[in-house]
């Protein structure tokens, strides 16, 4: 029999409710969870416990859960949670029925006898439930659920799953989530720098699956492009202050990628946070994402696809040795808040668009609109006659001039290395005119009249056997 | 002292370009996006009506080139491709052709007119003439009768010889030691017509100077004819067909052309008269009315155009009114119909009677 629906949705509520008690704790926190599923029941039974060493729970969080006792006609649990917590400076832990079957208050919570800590200075949560069903289904949504919490980076959470099946010793997976060790942000870090170092993370490690780098696409961190943004709303009373955090990995692929079975296949995967949980794309953000005017960033969308919340975009004439990442973060700027709120449509469109431009301004030439793609087809010929210009001259002078004004010891300057920096130069520019606003680029080309036909004046005067330009008007 | 200009003048645009280079240079190393304004210039405008400036030789416009514009980035690409071969041109004191130039690179450069654009915005941006930078064309004119002269150490004596047909010397600036005994210059639009007064030994009867530019008249051509003109200070009589194409040609020499407009100074002949033919010399001299040739959609489209050109109505409207005609007649002809009578009626009788009633418009 399998777990039904209703279940890991209540169990990702009571991870990410763990996790944000780890969060808060500001301390090294340890969140584990346990399933077990023990052998002769029919249909088979899985309890569950969630524990964490975070700040001790409020009975609020569990005000709005609801799981139904039974789904399609099929019992899928008793409907209860037995929660045990404590907080550092109290002297007991506390325990409590919950029975969330019940939407009467004084009905829903029963208090149980609590047990003294004997002077022992901890906090933490226990939250334990018992399931019908086997074990099997809860396992993927819960380690996806893990894989995604790592891109919060957050450097005090360490997060562990054991699964056991089968009377002991049956067999028993463990499954440890932990940051790379060489990327862990440090505690002062703010949430865009930590979810700029676990988005960076996430690609490296396939989506969090490897616990190393995949060497086989990436040779290092520096092949990854990254760009980030922020938008936050205008507060006021009705809606409190929140933050739309941003972050955009483009990555060039090893050509050895084609070896490895976890490379994307140009899809990309947004990943949506919603106060520091993972969660399904709200429908403002999908809009968001189809609304950006991507072609201005040389991007071309071709569907943006919502499958059950999580959401994939694909691109047309896309390279394939190129991936892109999203990752959207929006949260209140008090915690816990009582007023739940979505970010605007603009404020996602605002947050995205600033790490696109972020990502055009840190990488010269990079994320140009195909517009500004064609000019710099033009780039490297530019580049050539400059330098050309340069080393062609019999003027020493001017030659060593125009080398020192472009950063080079005239001594030793080699021809393609200038050659290579123009290009660079300009392609710079060309990335920079972009960003300026048009009106600054159509500076009154005709100072006195509006010119006409550019080309009509040239045609040639004196190719053989031409009577007449065509051109004499 | 020739020689010692042009190479005072080759040091100076080598200058220019230097300095050129340097500002894109510069620009580009402190992340600046080059610009580069080349002015523009024309020679009329189709408002006769209109209160304009066109016989200023002075810029009308400007156009500031960027890398904004995928054109304009092209355009500067051509100019600097250009630049460079005219820079190594310069230096090792080697001349080109536009044409060669072409061949250097024809799968960038895609056609000839894109060369020419990019002489032309390196003069107008050096304030240079096209010979400056060493780009010389094809000399496609020919001339003969009472002169002499001396081109970069060669004799051309067209006086032992009136009837001998000579080129037109490229490169005209280093045309020295004119001398003519001539007493005004025919310029002939074809050169059939100018083989034929050889034959008739036209020159050997008229004291002139007799020039062709073999349709339409090339950059050497008039340059000569200019330097002719300012040299020996005569009269210059030109004679086309009555067609809207020879209208064309004579307004070439007369005024220019547009596509040089930057450099007209040197290219036009401002005192040349019309010598013929008129519309209405196909009655005077009994055109027989097989030679009258209707206008074509084409032709009528454009003599209504070239009717409308400031400097006509300006300078000349004689000759407008001569257009008109045409245009009202409905007819062309070309000037080898008038020797109808006899094969050398042109020269016994058309051209000189023309010259002795001073028939041609000024």
């Amino acid at each position: 029999m399998e777990i039904s629906d209703p279940v890991p949705k209540l169990l990702l509520q009571l991870i990410s409710s763990a996790f944000q008690r780890c969060r808060l704790a500001e301390d090294l926190c340890r969140l584990s969870l346990l399933l077990h599923q023990s052998a002769g029941n029919d249909p088979p039974i899985t309890s569950i416990s969630i524990s964490d060493t975070g700040i001790g729970c409020s009975l609020v969080e569990f005000q709005d859960l609801r799981c139904p006792r039974e789904f399609n006609g099929a019992k899928i649990w008793d409907g209860l949670l037995s929660v045990k917590t404590t907080c550092f400076s109290g002297d007991e832990v506390f325990c409590y029925h919950i029975n969330l079957d019940e939407y009467i208050s004084n009905k829903r919570i029963k208090r149980q006898p609590s047990q003294p800590k004997n002077g022992a200075k901890f906090s933490g949560t226990e939250v334990s439930l018992s399931v019908f069903g086997c074990i099997d289904a809860l396992v993927a949504p819960i380690v996806t659920f893990f894989q995604k919490m790592l891109v919060l980076h957050l450097p005090n959470v360490t997060m562990d799953l054991v699964v056991e099946q089968g009377a002991s010793p049956g067999t028993q997976t463990q499954y440890v989530f932990l940051m790379n060790g060489d990327q862990t942000p440090c505690f002062t870090a703010s949430n865009l720098e930590r979810l700029k170092s676990g988005l960076e993370d996430c690609v490296l490690r396939h989506g969090n699956c490897l616990e190393i780098m995949c060497e086989q696409c990436f040779s290092d961190r520096e092949h990854l492009k990254v760009g980030s943004g922020t938008a936050c709303p205008e507060e006021n009373r009705k809606r409190p202050g929140g933050t739309m955090e941003v972050v955009i990995v483009i990555s060039d692929l090893l050509e050895t990628t084609r070896h490895c079975s976890r490379s994307c296949e140009g899809k990309t995967e947004v990943l949506y946070f919603d106060n520091f949980s993972p969660s399904p794309i709200p429908q403002v953000a999908l809009s968001a994402l189809k609304k950006i005017d991507w072609k201005s960033y040389g991007l071309i969308l071709a569907s943006a696809n919502d499958q059950e919340g999580r959401v994939f975009l694909e691109w047309e004439h896309f390279p394939s040795y190129v991936q892109i990442q999203i990752a959207l973060h929006w949260y209140h700027n008090k915690y816990p808040t009582t007023h739940k709120t979505e970010p605007g449509i603009d404020l996602v469109k605002k947050g995205i668009k600033s790490a696109l431009n972020d990502l055009k301004t840190k990488h010269e030439g990079f994320l140009l609109s195909s517009h500004s793609r064609k000019i710099c087809g033009y780039v490297p010929d530019l580049a050539r006659s400059l330098a050309g210009l340069i080393f062609s001259s019999t003027d020493m002078d001017f030659q060593g001039d125009c080398l020192s004004v472009l950063g080079f010891q005239p001594q030793e300057a080699e021809r393609d290395a200038v050659e290579d920096y123009i290009q660079r130069k300009i392609v710079s520019v060309i990335g920079m005119n972009e960003s300026k606003p048009q009106k600054d680029q159509e500076a009154a080309p005709f100072l006195f009249f509006e010119g006409g036909s550019e080309t009509s004046y040239f045609e040639d005067e004196e190719i053989e056997g031409e009577y007449y330009s065509t051109s004499l008007e | 002292m020739e020689g010692n200009f042009q190479i005072s003048e080759t040091t100076n645009l080598l200058r220019k370009i230097k300095e050129f280079t340097r500002s894109i240079v510069e620009d580009l190393a402190e992340g600046k996006s080059p610009e580069i304004a080349i002015n523009r210039f024309r020679n009329y405008c189709n408002d006769p009506e209109a209160d304009c400036f066109c016989s200023s030789d002075e810029p009308k416009g400007r156009e500031i080139l960027t890398l904004r514009k995928r054109s304009q980035t092209y355009r500067i690409d051509m100019l600097l491709r250009v630049l460079l071969i005219v820079q190594q041109l310069l230096q090792e004191n080697r001349h080109g052709s536009k044409r060669d130039i072409y061949y250097m690179h024809p799968s960038a450069f895609k056609a000839q007119s894109v060369v020419d654009r990019a002489i032309a915005d390196i003069c107008i941006l050096f304030q240079c003439s096209r010979y400056n930078l060493n780009v010389v064309s094809v000399g496609n004119g020919l001339v003969m009768g009472w002169l002499k002269f001396r081109e970069a150490g060669r004799k051309f004596d067209c006086l032992s010889s009136l009837s001998t047909a000579f080129p037109v010397p490229v490169p005209v600036e280093e045309v020295e030691d004119i001398v003519s005994l001539a007493e005004y210059i025919l310029v002939v639009e074809k050169e059939t017509v100018f083989q034929r007064l050889a034959n008739d030994m036209f020159c050997k009867t008229n004291r002139c100077i007799v020039v062709t530019g073999r349709g339409y008249p090339d950059v050497s051509t008039r340059r000569f004819l200019r330097l002719l003109m300012e040299k020996l200070q005569l009269p210059v009589h030109c004679l086309v067909d009555c067609d809207p194409y020879g209208f064309e040609i004579l307004a070439t020499y007369r005024f220019g052309s547009m596509q040089m407009a930057y450099d007209i100074e040197s290219l036009r002949a401002p005192e040349m008269k019309w010598l013929g033919a008129f519309p209405s010399d196909s009655e005077i001299y009994g055109v027989p009315q097989q030679c009258l040739l209707p206008l074509t959609e084409e032709d009528k489209k454009r003599t209504e155009a070239m009717l409308l050109r400031c400097y006509l109505k300006r300078e000349m409207p004689q000759w407008r009114l001569e257009l008109e005609s045409m245009l009202k007649r409905g007819v062309k002809f070309e000037i080898e119909a008038l020797s109808v009578h006899s094969l050398s009626f042109l020269s016994e009788v058309y051209i000189p009677s023309k010259i002795r009633s001073e028939g041609s418009f000024h």
